[in-house]
């Protein structure tokens, strides 16, 4: 068997994977993070409880679904569950004060506090008439009020900005102390950043974003040249590949038809 | 009471100009394509649109430019065209009024709206833009009898002194449109998987278009009444449309067509011809200047050479891709009615797109 070479959306989908834990219940959309959860699911995290914001309770799908309505989470989940009871099951996630539920959510900017916009890219103009329109929030807001989350962003200088033109999701605001006094939840936010580079997390004391890993190959010098704001790389470990045979789950059994992990072609 | 429609009269008698619509359906899951697409052909205009998680049937109207106000959350056929092509452009061109909330805020609003409430507090887009900016300006609100003087407000939450809480408007619809599987002449729905919003904004709406794949008797609709969903009393019009949802999914039934919205993603790259020529005029002119800063790489330049190949043959009329008109005139205004549509799709096509029912999708979409 030839062996796999692997890619940079496979190291971030082990990631996520990795950072999934026993029991939890995990907000997913489509695309990398579906796949991480798919991956945490079959192997490394089977206790975990993948649900996605319009209902679908502990999706199992056969197929890679393309988006979070359809048939393919609808069917062989637990529950179909209008949108509504998502949004009140996630509101009242406060009642459980411990670590079950985790969310990953995108975005186009990112600042050093973890705040999120995936609304539009000013540009030359505003808000009313940006240079780049997005989708809008989507569930992001709420999940990034309610919810601690994960990240998933392209390491780019012009997308880690020290201030997003919009913020979608919040992360810490301006830092510690930022979300309480906007009314948000201030036992939950950002956890960290999972990149093409590595992993970013927020330091505990300043909830600024610094480097906790990177992956194989990758240095602090290259890490800072992508990021737009100063970031600390001191504590940064390397974070390792998986084996071989996750590589072939990914690509024979999570995602046979590349829909969301492509291969480049030898 | 017998309300079954002709799709073209359902359209004529409850779908007014300037109405506020509501329209059911996820993104690429069980969308009123029929009925938007009847609206568009009558011309019907000037609406204030909700949609709840909106996809290509928003994207229509709004290219169209039928939309006077698009409450937005999302707009994208997920997994097909990441941010709906119309909708994006207009939005840049200054052209689109609209506002934005949360997918859960705009939800809650419309659940309000089918609950009667007055207003609506939540604890959600506090700290966020979403509450900072607003696309509707109180004094432009206050210019459109249809639309709430604020987008939202924070207050206090009289329960709770010193918790600041953000009241929403909840909003008054007056047709509301949604494709189901199966429906009885009186009104009575069944809706197979996720209702979504659709129970929301039928009972919430003054008018109520119902599409369904199946109509079946009124007696036979209620020999399991666990699976009715909607009292045929919200109902003015059932409408007898299989494959109405097409190109989207419906749950049970078919899967979304892949060919269908693969095409549509590209169509409506561009509004029209003009568009078409002008944009690749656009890509041409930067496919060059990458190629010239980087003589040595040959792909840039086999790039460059491509894309000046097709902005020469657009602007000589050789050969313009497909546009967003030439999608609506094929598979929206060259056809009379939904049943043209559907011999125009062809048996075959449709078939393939059957829900396999022991995977709840089709293998073959």
């Amino acid at each position: 068997m030839a062996e796999y070479k692997i890619t940079k959306q496979e190291r971030q989908a082990y990631a996520i994977a990795k950072n999934i834990k026993e029991n939890q219940i995990v907000i997913v959309g489509t695309g990398l993070p579906l796949i991480g959860a798919s991956l945490a699911k079959r192997v490394v995290c089977p206790s975990c409880h993948p649900i996605v914001e319009s209902g679908l309770m502990d999706c199992s799908p056969v197929e890679v679904p393309r988006s979070v309505g359809d048939n393919r989470f609808m069917a062989h989940c637990a529950v179909q569950w209008p949108n509504i009871r998502f949004i009140g099951f996630e509101a009242n996630e406060w009642l459980h004060d411990e670590d079950r539920l985790i969310a990953f959510i995108g975005g186009a900017q990112i600042d050093p506090y973890g705040n999120v916009n995936s609304t539009c890219i000013f540009g030359k103009g505003d808000y009313l008439q940006p240079t780049t329109r997005f989708t809008g929030s989507g569930g992001a807001n709420g999940i990034a009020t309610y919810c601690n989350t994960i990240i998933m962003m392209q390491h780019q200088k012009r997308r880690f900005i020290e201030k997003v033109d919009y913020i979608t999701s919040c992360g810490w605001m301006d830092g510690p102390g930022g979300r309480e006094k906007v009314g948000l939840p201030g036992n939950r936010g950002p956890q960290m950043v999972v990149t093409d580079l590595g992993i970013m997390k927020f330091d505990d004391a300043t909830k600024r974003m610094y480097c906790a890993y990177m992956f194989p190959g990758v240095t602090p010098e290259i890490v800072q040249e992508n990021t737009g704001f100063e970031i600390d790389c001191s504590k940064a470990e390397i974070f390792p590949d998986p084996d071989q045979e996750i590589l072939r789950i990914i690509r024979e059994e999570i995602d046979p038809g590349q829909a969301f992990i492509k291969i480049p072609k030898e | 009471m017998n309300k079954v429609y002709s799709m073209h009269d359902a359209v004529a008698k409850f779908v007014e100009d300037g109405d506020v619509l509501a329209i059911g359906g996820f993104t690429t899951n069980r969308k009123p394509y029929a009925t938007v697409s009847e609206i568009l052909r009558q011309g019907r205009k000037d609406f204030i649109v909700y949609a709840g998680p909106g996809g290509g049937e928003v994207d229509m109207l709004i290219g169209e430019g039928r939309v006077a106000a698009y409450i937005n959350c999302y707009t994208a056929n997920s997994g097909y065209t990441n941010v709906s092509r119309r909708f994006r452009a207009a939005i840049e061109q200054g052209k689109l009024t609209y506002e934005d909330y949360s997918q859960d805020v705009l939800m809650l609003m419309l659940h309000a709206a089918s609950l009667g409430l007055p207003f609506l507090p939540v604890r959600l887009m506090q700290g966020s833009g979403l509450m900072k900016y607003w696309g509707i300006s109180e004094e432009k609100r206050k210019t459109m009898p249809k639309l709430e003087d604020l987008k939202c407000a924070e207050i206090e939450n009289p329960m709770v002194p010193g918790q600041k809480v953000v009241a929403v408007p909840v909003p008054k619809f007056d047709t509301a449109i949604i494709h189901v599987q199966q429906a009885s002449p009186d009104g009575t729905c069944i809706i197979c998987g996720d209702e979504f919003h659709d129970i929301d904004i039928a009972v919430a709406a003054r008018k109520t278009i119902v599409t369904c794949e199946e109509i079946v008797s009124d007696e036979y609709i209620r020999r399991d009444p666990t699976k009715t969903r909607i009292f045929g009393e919200c109902v003015q019009a059932v409408v007898w449309a299989p494959y109405g949802a097409w190109p989207s999914q419906c749950y049970d039934y078919y899967d979304d067509d892949d060919a269908g919205l693969k095409e549509y993603d590209k169509a409506s790259k561009y509004q029209d011809a003009e568009d078409a020529k002008a944009q690749l005029a656009k890509a041409a002119a930067k496919a060059e200047k990458a190629a010239a800063a980087k003589p040595e790489d040959a792909k840039l330049a086999d790039a460059a050479a491509k894309a000046k190949k097709a902005s020469e043959d657009a602007a000589a009329g050789v050969r313009i891709p497909e546009t967003f008109q030439d999608y609506l005139e094929k598979w929206v205004y060259s056809v009379k009615d939904h049943t043209e549509l559907l011999d125009k799709i062809g048996g075959y096509r449709l078939m393939r797109l059957k829900n396999e029912p022991h995977l709840g999708y089709s293998t073959r979409h």
